[in-house]
């Protein structure tokens, strides 16, 4: 090994790559880009949602009717916002087409009755319309709703159990054995069986902007670092400067290690600019620990492995990046590397898992957003360290496979 | 007017090939440089080099000349880039072809070997890096090529970007200095200048092999030349050698006021005169001319001018192989 070759071959990378404004690009403004644009479209606190909800209910004149419901529903919130849209409609089948064209997400519909039965004490019916189409949208509205009327139902129980009381301590005989006050703990467990009371704890989680930092840096492996290697090679194979420094003294390995640390080298520096404008510009980034620098390098030496193998299998820099972007563009949505994993659908969960470097963006993310022990992370670093020198050495079989056929 | 004045005034009429050959040469003295023998290469069932062998003297300028095809690039490839062979046997001073005689050959490529976007001087830094060569080097080689050393390759023309190609092989001193169609694509005085820089590399000591498909390339510079086709060497010699094999005779024209014609006649009978014109056979014209100019001058003629009309290397490679050399 030849470390005075080598050390040429790094400086002479980057001082090409300072001047390569594509290069530029990618390594140096697509950060700053991409951090940009993901940060200030999702960053900062996600505020409740708001879900608009359609009503049909018809004039009475008892002292409670359907108007009082939707008045109360529109002053609902969550941390100042309101948590319903409330829009009136005249009639069922207006509120049915309103929600069919997605211009509300629920409906509901007082029936004629409504406000009479509830001020009598018997019971009231409401129905409501949902839209079942995107599942995930119902469980949020229904629950939404749902949890609405439900607590709705539980203030109008204390109510009358309230005036109940009131009654009993009226009218009730007061040589009975047992006490009004047992007898309202009983009641009131009769209404409400489960007291829910609710605490709040500041979990573990990750902001949009540490997500799309750590998406970057996936972006970076699956993109500019195997682009970088691969058509980095070929290009000194087309120009035959490969070719000459394999005839000198300095042989191909040297070249590859030199190839690798100085892609490595640019990636790095590429990640430190994501990792510090995010800083800058939004006061939030992941800066990883020792561990999770570690899972980098890994993950780092599978996609240079990745994109030297692809180069070295087309010897073509035009296949070589048709086929890099074949690949990771797929794998950008199906590694959950720009979208949770959470989100995926099942079928692709196994990619997110096994893939390496959708794997090792995973096991950065629990490491570094929501601070998983060590402990529990180093089994996979093994494995991951294992897949990434099963590729390398992939990559430097076929290498060595081109450099022969050089000769 | 003395006849040694006049041969020297002369010079500037008479063709290129005249002046440069056979510059301070006496391979009897050398040793061999690089030899080879038997080399056999093959692409798959295209035999690019057949039974090559060949050995080139210490210090002189050694050609191979051949149309585009022959097998040179190959054969020069195999010495300097280690291209792998199928057979036979290289020596370079005496040692085996191998990483270790690397050093003791500078290779000049066809193509740039710079990098686009590096300047003149980081590039030759990158190499001596990769050759392990001083750095101290460096700014004498681009003092020595008029090289730009703050521009980057890609802004250089055809030739400078061949000196820089040139600089970088020399940045490790070797001892032979191979060059593959080093005046291809360039312009006239470009191709000058190059001549002059290989020449002087000649006179430093170093021992050059040449790979054009130019004759009067390997004519002007080269002390020996071998031609080559279809992956075969099919001669070797001097320039006069190989033009003496095809057994055709120079002609040199005299024009002027001349006398002591029948005197010449004596001397070089196959001599017409015609119009004040005198064109006479001869077989080896470097040996004729001064003895021709010398007569006529000591019989009082006044020389206008005096062209040589040699049978060319094209000739030479026409007749060897049926066919032309481009």
């Amino acid at each position: 090994m030849k470390l005075r070759a080598i050390k040429g071959i790094i400086l002479k990378d980057l001082k090409e790559i300072r001047r390569e404004k594509m290069v530029i690009f990618w390594i140096f403004v697509f950060p700053l880009m991409w951090i940009t644009l993901l940060g200030g479209i999702w960053g900062g606190e996600n505020p409740p949602i708001t879900i608009a909800v359609g009503v049909v209910y018809f004039n009475e004149t008892t002292p409670f009717t359907a108007y009082d419901v939707v008045k109360i529903m529109e002053n609902v919130t969550i941390e100042g916002v309101h948590i319903f849209n409330i829009k009136t409609y005249p009639s069922e089948s207006s509120g049915v087409d309103a929600l069919e064209h997605g211009r509300i997400d629920a409906l509901i519909v007082f029936p004629k009755g409504f406000g009479a039965n509830i001020t009598r004490g018997l019971q009231a019916r409401v129905y409501v319309y949902f839209d079942k189409s995107d599942p995930q949208n119902y469980q949020i509205v229904s629950g939404a709703i749902k949890g609405f009327f439900s607590e709705f139902e539980k203030r109008m129980q204390e109510k009358s159990i309230e005036i109940t009381f009131q009654y009993m301590e009226r009218y009730m005989p007061k040589d009975i054995p047992i006490s009004i006050e047992e007898i309202k703990e009983h009641l009131l467990a009769m209404v409400n069986p489960l007291v829910f009371e609710e605490k709040e704890v500041k979990g573990e989680t990750a902001s949009a902007i540490q997500f799309y930092v750590t998406s970057f840096i996936g972006i970076q492996f699956l993109f500019a670092t195997m682009l970088s290697i691969g058509a980095g090679t070929l290009e000194e194979i087309e120009r035959g400067t490969l070719r000459r420094i394999v005839a000198s003294p300095a042989t191909a390995w040297d070249f590859l290690i030199g190839k690798m640390l100085s892609t490595f080298i640019t990636i790095m520096v590429s990640i430190f600019i994501g990792i510090t404008y995010a800083k800058l510009a939004f006061g939030e980034t992941v800066f990883p620990s020792p561990l999770g620098w570690l899972i980098i390098f890994i993950a780092a030496v599978f996609s240079m492995s990745l994109g030297l193998a692809i180069a070295m299998g087309t010897r073509s820099i035009k296949a070589t990046n048709a086929i890099v972007n074949l690949v990771s563009m797929p794998l950008l949505a199906l590694a959950a590397i720009v979208v949770p994993e959470s989100i995926l659908p099942e079928w692709a969960r196994p990619i997110a898992n096994y893939f390496p470097l959708g794997r090792a963006l995973k096991d950065l993310r629990l490491l570094e957003l929501y601070h998983r022990p060590a402990s529990e992370i180093m089994p996979d670093v093994l494995w991951l360290a294992l897949g990434s020198f099963g590729m390398l050495v992939i990559a430097v079989l076929l290498y060595n496979w081109a450099v022969k056929r050089l000769k | 007017m003395s006849v040694g004045r006049v041969i020297n005034l002369l010079k500037f009429r008479i063709s290129p090939p005249l002046i440069y050959t056979n510059v301070n040469f006496n391979p009897g003295e050398s040793m061999n440089a690089i030899e080879i023998k038997d080399l056999w290469k093959s692409y798959g069932d295209v035999k690019a080099l057949r039974g090559v062998s060949l050995e080139i003297k210490e210090g002189e300028i050694f050609a191979l000349l051949g149309p585009n095809g022959a097998g040179k690039t190959t054969l020069i490839r195999i010495l300097a880039e280690g291209l792998s062979y199928d057979r036979g046997e290289i020596r370079v001073f005496g040692e085996k072809l191998s990483k270790k005689t690397a050093r003791l050959i500078g290779y000049v490529p066809q193509e740039s070997i710079a990098y686009d976007l590096l300047t003149v001087k980081e590039n030759l830094e990158f190499y001596a890096d990769l050759y392990d060569a001083p750095k101290d080097k460096i700014n004498a080689l681009i003092e020595r090529f008029e090289l730009p050393a703050k521009k980057k390759a890609k802004e250089l023309s055809g030739g400078f970007k061949r000196r820089l190609n040139l600089a970088i092989s020399l940045l490790y001193d070797p001892n032979i200095l191979i060059l593959d169609e080093p005046s291809t694509g360039l312009d006239v005085p470009s191709r000058r200048k190059l001549w002059e820089l290989i020449e002087s590399f000649k006179e430093e000591g170093k021992t050059i092999l040449l790979a054009t498909h130019y004759m009067e390339e390997a004519e002007a510079l080269a002390d020996r030349i071998a031609i080559m086709n279809e992956g075969k060497i099919i001669a070797i010699g001097t320039a006069d050698e190989l033009k003496a094999l095809i057994g055709e005779e120079s002609i040199i024209q005299v024009e002027g006021l001349l006398k002591g014609i029948e005197k010449l006649r004596e001397e070089f009978p196959r001599l017409i005169e015609k119009d004040g014109i005198l064109r006479i056979q001869v077989k080896n014209p470097r040996e004729s001319l001064p003895r021709i100019v010398e007569v006529l001058i000591s019989q009082g003629s006044e020389i206008k001018a005096v062209k040589v009309e040699e049978p060319t290397l094209e000739d030479v490679f026409l007749k060897l192989t049926g066919r032309g050399l481009e």
